[in-house]
């Protein structure tokens, strides 16, 4: 089997330490673990157990205090923050939990931004952009701002905007967090439609067992603060998985009780 | 403009025909004006205080006769290049400087200090420096601009949220595409809201170094009118520099509308009916 596309060792974050005070505690301590190349991860953990924080220092927009992150068996810089580079040109993408759509450019030309900063835009990755604006059934909307789209869309342009330069990972923080149930479901399988499609390298993250176990090949269960991997489920439940149905799923019921057993 | 006045504007659904409303109001309101100034001059003697007839007539005899329009075009000019000398300038720099912000720290007392202190006071001292010509009126204008566009750029390039940069680093932005493509336009809206406070104070400070020394600009015809006892020339001359202003606010709040389309239209409203 060939090295993980995508491996943390040890990976450990304490913020800074105010002066006269006691030492600030750890957030996340002796964390572990790697993706394949084509692996759907989903990472659950109850809110405060450090989720953003793992993710930021993926990404490389927050520094680690110890521990090693590799990228196809290379070490990615640590510690310094000087010397961090975020996104690791390019190759890690990230969906955070805000949609950080820029209000000032419309929904298409928000989803063209990373192609036109990284100056791949032509009428091939356009024609891509496109194909994608009309998979998550943002077709009609292109001219629309960001403040007159619902949340659903937004969420839909925000991932799509991701996936359209095609980065070998990416991390997605409780990317469907703040819409209703209704629309999560939607979202949750225009993520699997689109996964199908190309089978990216996922690191999902969510606080709802439920969504871990429906999107995910393998889910990891953060422990309380310090975090670390507290437990390894190998979700086994054939796709294509019709979301709407998870209840009936072969299986589902008793990886979910395993599962709430070790957040609670 | 605060978030506060926003939210409530947004809930209330103006009725049908309420521009029509507030243009009637409007000209009730310049009636009133004109009627108060009206009895004050018969009550002081139209000597003191000129009557809203004979400054209207005053007003499109010297339009007619370019005397108005060469003052004016003086005024603006100075206003124009001084806008520029310290307006561009003062946009710039709080982005030059974002990458350090020590060196923000480090001018910070200088250039509070320079935004507080009476520029009015300065406009002697540029006379005796730049003489008594455009260009003690354009430093004026520049200086008084500056710290105006200069605090206001920098509250937008400060108040910037950190995510959008964050999310664009990720996706591989330069350092210089962050500047152009993220930072410039979260700013915009302070950099009109700058310009907007400014450009009238500015103007006024154009037209009162005029007053003080000038053989031309609608300061110089105040000062004229005030020493040949001819009130009715001061109110036109006054009467034109707050023509002026309004159609500079006018022009600040239509190009501002055009590049701000992308906001939520109640805040847009606000915008344009905030001034």
């Amino acid at each position: 089997m060939n090295a993980p596309l995508l491996e943390v060792r040890n990976l450990a974050k304490r913020f800074p330490t105010r002066a006269g005070r006691e030492p600030s505690p750890w957030v996340i301590r002796d964390l572990t673990f790697a993706v394949r190349e084509g692996e759907f991860l989903t990472i659950i953990g109850p809110s405060g157990a450090g989720k953003s924080t793992l993710l930021n220092m993926i990404a490389q927009v927050e520094s680690a205090s110890a521990g090693e992150i590799l990228f196809q068996g290379s070490q990615i810089g640590l510690g310094d923050s000087k010397a961090m580079r975020p996104g690791l040109d390019r190759r890690v993408g990230y969906v955070t939990q805000d949609d950080n759509l820029l209000p000032w450019r419309t929904t298409i030309d928000n989803v063209l931004f990373p192609l036109e900063v990284q100056g791949q835009l032509d009428d091939k990755s356009r024609a891509h952009a496109q194909m994608l604006v009309d998979a998550v059934g943002l077709k009609g909307f292109e001219r629309y701002y960001p403040h007159e789209l619902s949340g659903g869309m937004r969420k839909r342009a925000a991932l799509i905007r991701t996936l359209v330069y095609d980065p070998p990972v990416i991390l997605m923080d409780e990317p469907f967090g703040a819409v209703d149930a209704q629309t999560r479901m939607q979202l949750q399988e225009d993520l699997l439609r689109l996964w199908t499609l190309g089978r990216k390298t996922i690191v999902f993250v969510t606080h709802d067992i439920t969504e871990a176990i429906l999107l995910g090949d393998r889910a990891l269960v953060l422990t309380k603060q310090p975090s670390r991997i507290g437990a390894e489920h190998i979700i086994t439940i054939p796709r294509p998985r019709n979301v709407k149905s998870f209840l009936t799923m072969p299986g589902f019921a008793e990886i979910y009780e395993r599962i709430r057993a070790e957040v609670l | 403009m605060s978030n506060a006045t926003a939210t409530i504007d947004a809930d209330v659904v103006p009725a049908p025909g309420w521009r029509w409303r507030t243009h009637f109001d409007r000209l009730l309101v310049a009636v009133v004006i004109v009627a108060l100034w009206q009895v004050g001059s018969m009550i002081f003697g139209v000597y003191w205080l000129s009557t809203p007839w004979a400054t209207t007539s005053r007003f499109f005899a010297m339009l007619f006769s370019g005397e108005l329009i060469r003052h004016s075009g003086y005024t603006i000019e100075e206003s124009f290049i001084g806008a520029v000398i310290g307006g561009v300038p003062a946009v710039i720099l709080p982005f030059v400087l974002r990458r350090s912000p020590i060196l923000v720290s480090i001018l910070d007392p200088f250039m509070v200090g320079g935004y507080g202190s009476p520029k009015l006071a300065l406009a002697p001292l540029f006379i005796l420096w730049f003489g008594i010509g455009l260009e003690s009126k354009i430093a004026l204008v520049a200086s008084v601009l500056f710290f105006i566009v200069y605090f206001s750029t920098l509250t937008g390039v400060r108040a910037l949220d950190a995510k959008l940069v964050q999310m664009a680093q990720v996706m591989g932005a330069s350092e210089q595409q962050l500047a152009r493509k993220i930072i410039f336009p979260a700013a915009v809206p302070n950099i009109f809201a700058g310009f907007r406070i400014g450009l009238p104070y500015a103007i006024g400070a154009a037209v009162i170094t005029e007053l003080i020394s000038s053989n031309r600009g609608l300061g110089y015809l105040v000062q004229v009118g005030a020493m040949n006892f001819d009130t009715t020339q001061c109110f036109v001359a006054i009467l034109a520099a707050t023509i002026i202003v309004h159609a500079v606010g006018f022009g600040v709040d239509g190009t501002e509308r055009l590049l701000l389309r992308w906001r939520p239209s109640s805040e847009a409203t606000l915008q344009a009916g905030g001034n």
